[in-house]
């Protein structure tokens, strides 16, 4: 009896230890957190044979967005039975920091979506991104089809393809026509007619220009659009790029020196006053100006569904040493993940997913446009359409600021300028805060460590 | 039944593995990972020495971070052990009905019981300076509004007060559980000796339940150096980094700026900071001596 209850004991706490020591070693790897019915399908029916679970991240969890990429998912794999999709979406925010995390490890996703630029050049000098040249190489008539200024963003300086966009977009001002006509304000061209346009409407007591800055990045937008005006493309390419940064040029100064003419005229307090409140506040009538992306119409429309508006491009500088020519914005798109398994069936499907036909419902459904040629042809909401124009008419177009740069630099700019709309901090002072994180980041990335 | 020598720590060891795999082992990788450079996705890590230290302690957020962590935990202090102690005398008190001493308890409590991140949002709305409830409230009785969350200067004290409506209920109720530990007869002798409310509360009640108090102190202080969720639903640190504390800055590094190896450093900072803290607070109040 006694020996049993001792081979009992010892028993016990040997599984336990087995436990506790299995909890502790590496647990094996689950399904993403999307863990949501798609996923768990999926992996029931990869067991089941020779059916291709094709992992797909994407950062629209908002409706209706999330169910239009849903429903094409499904009609792809209704039509392609031998493909399979496990779909994972986040917020901005949380699907970047997401996305960093398994992106270099064995659960990374085979298509994921992924911000042009810096966000994404990272992973490739990890080697993690498929490069798709040879796929565009092989498929000329795939090439064409797609509008070539939008493609150059989601090209790098060594000439890899490395995505395709999704959604077209970019930062245009946008004005409430109403206002403009009872103040008797003609649509300002350039700097001048513009600040003279906001100084009539604040002697009035209107709003000139609704700004809500207090999650930071909707400054880098003004700042990238004057950077654009005030240096020279040659010394912003050789800036931007994290292994040459210096940021000496007095241009970035100017650029802050504008960016804080116009403070007068925005919303009280810009740093407290978050980015959906503020083009609210603009859809509500209660301001004149709102410096805007192309895919926030249809919120435009939610809030307020008889506003009156239309847009212009970026007041221009007489001038300046900039170039004016360069629209701010960037597509957003998808990328291959290089670890993948299945990259032929990656390349096919973005080129439906990404093509003419689906593309021609997305703009129709949800508003947005993507980089196929020829799908706005049943549009007729006319703020679309001259959205629309106003990206395929531009001659080139500038990654975000905060997507452009490395991601210590974006953080110093970010703060930096939120210290200069608070009067905290003088244009000279942020220039010298980012030069010292650009000389940091010239190590950094000299060293192999990604940024 | 006789028993071997080596039996119980046997019965410790499932335990113990546990405690190492999950408290120790990290630490001391975490210590480890301090002296490299890596990130989330890449595949190797380098050798820096204490490269990652040097800029953490030349880092010009470091003196604002340590200002506002303290501001929090002094302020903490006083309002959630301070009032929240005066609260649960209170209480506890010979001054209420037995029925309204339970609805206060509970109706203080409540806002613990909401997640940070609700909180933080809600008190996001409050601040509005447009819409907020804060602002209106002001301009009822004439007083201009701010810009709250926006202000530089202001922002950190927001959220320190956004922490004190939420937590001082939580301490309130974690003292009340010890004063109703205190023996009733200390109480009643002190009363017949002529003690009034406020003697008896500082000559009886608060001795009594002074392990409860240095729990109270440790986890209010402890907390305000792990303070994240407070501040990343509401400023993230801004505006510039006004508003920005050890935790966030961690999280930041890691995930924002990918350098897993100054996260670490701050990691093991706010490790030694709250580790010197508590074995500070134990020894002078020479807890579980008497």
């Amino acid at each position: 009896m006694k020996n049993l209850m001792k081979k009992a004991a010892a028993i016990l706490l040997a599984g336990t230890m087995i436990l506790s020591l299995a909890a502790c070693g590496g647990s094996a790897p689950q399904q993403g957190d999307g863990g949501n019915e798609s996923s768990a399908a999926a992996a029931d029916t990869a067991k089941s044979g020779d059916v291709k679970v094709i992992k797909f991240y994407h950062r629209f969890p908002d409706e209706p967005y999330n169910s239009f990429i849903e429903k094409k998912l499904h009609e792809y794999e209704e039509t392609h039975q031998d493909i399979k999709f496990d779909i994972f979406a986040a917020q901005n925010q949380e699907y970047k920091e997401k996305v960093k995390i398994v992106v270099g490890g064995e659960d990374t996703p085979d298509i994921f979506f992924s911000w042009a630029g810096e966000f994404t050049e990272r992973f490739i000098r990890e080697g993690l991104i498929l490069d798709l040249n040879p796929y565009f190489e092989a498929d000329p008539e795939w090439k064409d089809s797609l509008i070539e200024t939008q493609m150059d963003i989601y090209t790098n300086d060594d000439g890899m393809i490395y995505g395709i966009p999704f959604r077209l977009d970019a930062k245009v001002m946008f004005y409430n026509r109403d206002i403009l006509e009872e103040n008797e304000i003609e649509v300002p061209e350039t700097w001048d007619e513009f600040i003279a346009a906001c100084e009539k409407l604040k002697a009035a007591g209107i709003t000139p220009i609704s700004y809500g800055n207090q999650q930071q990045w909707p400054s880098a937008h003004y700042i990238g659009t004057l950077n654009q005006i005030f240096v020279s493309d040659e010394v912003r390419e050789k800036d931007y790029n994290p292994s040459s940064g210096e940021f000496t040029d007095p241009g970035y100064v100017k650029a802050l020196e504008y960016y804080q003419q116009l403070l007068p005229y925005m919303s009280d307090t810009p740093n407290a006053v978050l980015p959906d409140m503020a083009r609210t506040s603009f859809a509500m009538g209660q301001s004149a100006f709102c410096y805007l992306e192309l895919v926030e119409i249809p919120y435009l429309a939610m809030d307020n569904p008889d506003i009156n508006y239309g847009m212009f491009s970026f007041p221009r500088v007489e001038g300046a040493e900039g170039n004016q020519d360069i629209l701010t914005g960037a597509p957003e798109g998808f990328v291959i993940s290089s670890k993948t398994k299945y990259p032929d069936e990656c390349v096919e499907f973005l080129k439906w997913f990404l093509g003419k036909e689906v593309g021609t419902e997305q703009c129709m459904e949800i508003g947005w446009f993507n980089a196929a040629k020829d799908t706005t042809a049943g549009l007729t909401d006319q703020g679309l359409i001259d959205g629309y124009n106003t990206i395929i008419s531009a001659a080139s177009m500038s990654e975000w600021l905060d997507n452009a740069l490395y991601s210590t630099v974006t953080d110093e700019y970010l703060t930096a300028v939120s210290d200069l709309t608070n009067g905290d901090a003088t244009p000279e002072e942020v220039m010298q805060r980012i030069q010292v994180k650009a000389k940091e980041a010239q190590t950094l990335v000299g060293t192999g460590t990604a940024g | 039944m006789k028993t071997k020598k080596h039996t119980p720590y046997l019965y410790m060891l499932p335990g113990l593995i546990m405690v190492l795999c999950f408290v120790y082992i990290p630490v001391i990788t975490n210590i480890g990972y301090s002296f490299f450079r890596l990130s989330s996705y890449s595949a190797g890590a380098r050798f820096v020495g204490l490269d990652n230290y040097r800029r953490f302690f030349s880092s010009d957020v470091l003196p604002i971070m340590l200002r506002n962590n303290i501001l929090y935990a002094v302020i903490s202090l006083i309002v959630q052990v301070g009032f929240g102690t005066v609260m649960a005398l209170v209480l506890e008190s010979t001054l209420l009905k037995p029925g309204a001493s339970a609805f206060y308890r509970n109706f203080y409590y409540i806002p613990a019981l909401i997640s940070l991140t609700a909180v933080g949002l809600m008190f996001t709305y409050i601040y509005d300076p447009s819409v907020g409830f804060l602002n209106g409230l002001l301009k009822i009785f004439g007083i201009p509004g701010k810009g709250w969350l926006g202000d530089s200067k202001l922002a950190i004290y927001c959220i320190i007060a956004m922490s004190q409506w939420q937590f001082t209920g939580y301490i309130t109720l974690l003292m009340v559980v010890a004063f109703q530990n205190v023996p009733r007869d200390y109480v009643e002798a002190a009363a017949i000796d002529g003690a009034g409310p406020v003697k008896r509360a500082i000559h009886i009640m608060i001795p009594q339940a002074k392990e409860q108090l240095l729990v109270c102190t440790i986890i209010t202080i402890i907390g305000a150096f792990k303070l994240y969720t407070e501040v990343y639903s509401t400023t993230a640190g801004g505006p510039g980094n006004s508003s920005q504390v050890l935790g966030l800055f961690l999280y930041q590094q890691a995930f924002l700026h990918d350098d897993l190896g100054m996260a670490a450093v701050t990691g093991v900072f706010i490790f030694v900071i709250t580790v010197t803290l508590s074995i500070i607070q134990i020894r002078v109040t020479r807890s579980g001596q008497e």
